[in-house]
């Protein structure tokens, strides 16, 4: 057990120590593309209005004269010490802007996640268990809506079914926990459509298995087959499914953001990459992808708590 | 084996009392209940401010919140006459560069300081020193110097008469604002609530960038306390979610209105739409130093080649009216020359005359930051191809666009046609023709290089003219020459300015400077 817990721990070790690499990558392939965009912040700073004066001074001001080497290690010299330098539009430090955003992107995605999550195990396993019948082909018809929905789309129609008609729950801000349903809910519906079409054919894959009819031979009951037996194997895919889309709903907010007008990371990396405002596009997708990776961790270690065999491999 | 499964799925119940816990805590926290909605307008418009320092303001999200933190010494009324604020009363001497102002008293900062002489003295020094590069002194540049006469008298001298001056005053940008509170915020003034004192009938209490700034009266406000406490601004990106919130009554006020909804908010009874005609053209502008754009008749074929009355009754129905100028006709120095009719027929003879009886192919560039600034091109590209001009369409985003207009030599510029909104935010013929098409050997302002040296002429002599009569004589002249005999543009139409309303609130301030106040604003049940 100690041997591997050991094993475990190297594991997470080695998997950390990766992640340095990947993110100097990132950081350096995102210097380079918002460099490489043609449009000059400084000219989007000062104004139609002004004059080439105050544009080059803006230009000094913010280091956009200096050579890009030069610029590249002024980002990560400070990004290591925890100083992403300060946004170009707001002159606001990045790091303050996106303590400020990132708790309500992430309310968002984890919402969406959790709701897709459970959503789609439920109704996965259900459609599984009634294969070839009514509820199977009903709940496969949904699904392939819900997957095919787009998400603006739906977003309009909940806000106006649940706020213009029924008056029941706010149309846009932050707030109160009512404002986060329909954004949630708009998030979560296509990853829940692919976590169930996913967790039904995995799950009749695992229904056939040898060990199943073992079971069902044994006398033990359905519910104890399918939601013990059967459910744990059929998990493995769907867990990385899960950390996979938990990664994609952080980094896909935005229409939701711009909908629901919601101050989160999407908008604001958007109205980054429209201002060419490179410190505050650098940073958040720096940020961005530090959790994405940050995640793909976590669903390796779940992986060990599903699947004891993964801890000494 | 079964001691192992109970402790997995304990553990499996820990990890989700724990999301779950997290997700719950984390969505509970900031749910403060809604204060009292009658003493509160929400007014939602499609982005946040940028700044709410006056002298670095260039948009008009952010300029409709600084006018009402901050006063000007002179405004202008909703009608565009200009009205005593800060000052009240104001002269100009025989010399016609030195400006008395005579300065209201009793009037206080909202960071309890007291506006004078001095202060007004100090707000001009610190706009016009280049040193701390405030994006609006290129707007002050005619000012000279300023003399403080007594505490509340001041002179503001220009370098020369300048004809436009008392329009540049009413500037939101000429905005007073505390120097004790510029001196300790240095350049973060503007930047949040705490940084931002005024004269205004409000004052900011809290910022939340992109989500909200809450305004809340001024209580030692020196004119009339404005009948709603709280004003709350939230930024709504998307078109469709505001005319949904507004309709929820979620938001009391939206500007911006998408053309597609326009007509059905005006037979909504819970909903009132109230229009302005602004200061604001939508245009095409040409590169004149290239060919074969560099030839007047060439213009004039493409201007008359178009059919306006189709666009704007097509694209933009109720939105905005079919141009008569080089200006809109609430500005300063306005002259109606006219509609520009299509007539196909004129179009080719022009063509012809200018050496393309087959017409030529060329580029127009345009960007979705203008409404329907996209299909606008398409309508432009099938009219004029029906003269022969075969146009090919380069949609821009708005960082990439003005890339081509930052004091580019002509050799460096590759545009041709390119779409162009125009607005000049004095309202004022000088600053609404002198920057954009006087000759100058980059494209600063003047960004297609059009260069006609009567035009050139004349508008130096109005810029200096500082009889109103003589004034629009030339700037009559001024806007023949660039809207008809040698075109500098091709004008489409002049934007309302537009605001949806839920209709128990009334006296709003819709300025045609495309922006909207609430100093007056008022629920009536």
């Amino acid at each position: 057990m100690t041997a591997a817990l050991a094993a475990f721990g190297r594991h997470v070790a080695r998997a950390l120590v990766q992640v340095v690499p990947v993110l100097f990558g990132i950081s350096l392939l995102v210097f380079l593309v918002v460099h490489f965009i043609p449009g000059d912040p400084a000219v989007i700073a000062a104004g139609l209005e002004s004059s080439p004066e105050v544009v080059e001074r803006i230009r000094t001001e913010l280091g956009l004269d200096l050579p890009l080497h030069q610029q590249f290690w002024r980002f990560l010299s400070g990004a290591v010490q925890g100083d992403l330098g300060e946004s170009i539009r707001t002159g606001r430090p990045v790091a303050q802007e996106i303590v400020e955003r990132f708790p309500h992107t992430f309310r968002i995605a984890l919402g969406g996640t959790l709701l897709a999550a459970l959503l789609g195990l439920l109704v996965g396993v259900t459609a599984a268990i009634h294969h070839n019948r009514l509820w199977d082909n009903l709940i496969m018809v949904l699904t392939l809506v819900a997957v095919s929905t787009p998400s603006y789309w739906l977003a309009l129609m909940l806000m106006l079914l649940f706020s213009l008609e029924l008056r029941l729950l706010p149309s846009i801000g932050v707030g109160t926990p009512l404002h986060y349903v329909l954004p949630i809910l708009t998030l979560g519906m296509q990853s829940a459509g692919l976590i169930a079409r996913m967790t039904r054919s995995t799950m009749l894959e695992v229904l056939r298995q040898e060990y199943i009819r073992t079971a069902r031979a044994k006398g033990l009951v359905e519910v104890v087959v399918v939601y013990k037996h059967a459910l744990r194997n059929t998990l493995i895919p769907i867990v990385s499914l899960i950390g996979l889309r938990f990664g994609g709903l952080l980094a896909g907010t935005v229409l939701v953001e711009s909908v629901f007008a919601i101050p989160g990371m999407g908008r604001m990396i958007v109205e980054a990459v429209l201002n060419r405002d490179f410190p505050l596009l650098q940073g958040s997708v720096l940020v961005v992808a530090t959790v994405f990776v940050l995640t793909n961790l976590l669903v390796d270690l779940v992986y060990a708590i599903v699947d004891p065999r993964l801890r000494t491999a | 084996m079964s001691a192992t499964s109970s402790g997995a799925g304990l553990r499996h119940g820990v990890l989700a009392v724990l999301v779950v816990g997290v997700l719950g805590a984390s969505l509970g926290c900031g749910g403060a209940p809604a204060p009292e909605a009658r003493d509160t307008l929400v007014f939602a418009a499609p982005a946040d401010a940028t700044v709410l320092d006056p002298h670095n303001t260039t948009d008009s999200q952010s300029d409709q919140v600084v006018l009402m933190l901050f006063d000007t010494l002179i405004t202008f009324d909703q009608e565009m006459n200009i009205v005593p604020d800060l000052a009240e009363r104001w002269k100009v001497a025989e010399d016609q560069v030195t400006w008395t102002f005579h300065l209201r008293e009793g009037v206080t900062f909202h960071d309890g300081a007291r506006f004078d002489a001095e202060a007004v003295r100090a707000n001009f020094a610190r706009v016009l020193d280049p040193e701390q590069n405030h994006k609006r002194l290129p707007l002050f540049e005619m000012i000279d110097h300023v003399e403080v006469i007594d505490d509340y008298t001041v002179n503001i001298v220009t370098a020369y008469p300048f004809g436009a001056f008392e329009p540049t005053m009413a500037h939101v940008s000429a905005a007073i604002l505390s120097p004790a509170a510029a001196a300790t915020h240095g350049g973060e003034f503007g930047r949040s609530a705490e940084a931002t004192s005024g004269t205004g009938p409000y004052r900011v209490v809290r910022w939340t960038k992109d989500f909200e700034i809450v305004l809340e009266r001024f209580d030692d406000y020196w004119g009339e306390a404005p009948p709603v406490k709280r004003v709350e601004y939230r930024p709504i990106p998307e078109a469709a979610s505001r005319v949904i919130a507004l309709e929820a009554g979620d938001v009391d006020v939206i500007t911006h209105i998408p053309p597609t909804d326009l007509a059905r908010l005006e037979e909504e009874a819970a909903i009132d739409v109230h229009k302005v005609v602004s200061i604001g053209a939508q245009q095409f502008r040409f590169n004149h130093a290239r060919p074969p754009f560099d030839d007047p008749r060439v213009i004039q074929a493409i201007s008359y080649a178009i059919d306006r009355r189709a666009i704007v009754e097509n694209l933009m129905p109720g939105l905005v009216e079919v141009s008569t100028g080089a200006l809109t006709p609430i500005m300063r120095g306005y002259a109606e020359l006219g509609e520009i009719s299509q007539d196909q027929g004129r179009a080719r003879a022009l063509l012809a005359e200018a050496g393309y009886p087959d017409g030529f192919s060329t580029t127009i560039s345009t960007t979705p930051r203008y409404l329907m600034g996209v299909e606008l091109a398409e309508v432009m590209a099938a009219q004029l191809g029906e003269v022969g001009i075969e146009v090919d369409i380069n949609v821009l985003d708005w960082g990439s666009m003005v890339a081509f207009w930052e004091g580019l030599l002509p050799e460096n510029n590759p545009q041709e046609i390119f779409i162009m909104g125009a607005g000049a935010s004095t309202a004022d013929a000088d600053w609404g023709l002198r920057p954009i098409f006087q000759t100058h050997p980059t494209n600063e302002n003047n960004y297609g290089y059009y260069s006609n040296a009567e035009f050139d002429r004349v508008i130096q002599e109005a810029m200096r003219e500082t009889d109103p009569d003589a004034r629009q004589e030339l700037y009559r002249r001024a806007q023949e020459i660039v809207y008809l005999e040698d075109p500098g543009a091709v004008w489409l139409y002049d934007n309302y300015f537009i605001l949806g309303a839920r209709s128990g609130v009334v006296d709003i301030t819709l300025s045609p400077l495309g922006v909207v106040t609430f100093e007056r604003a008022a629920f009536r049940e």
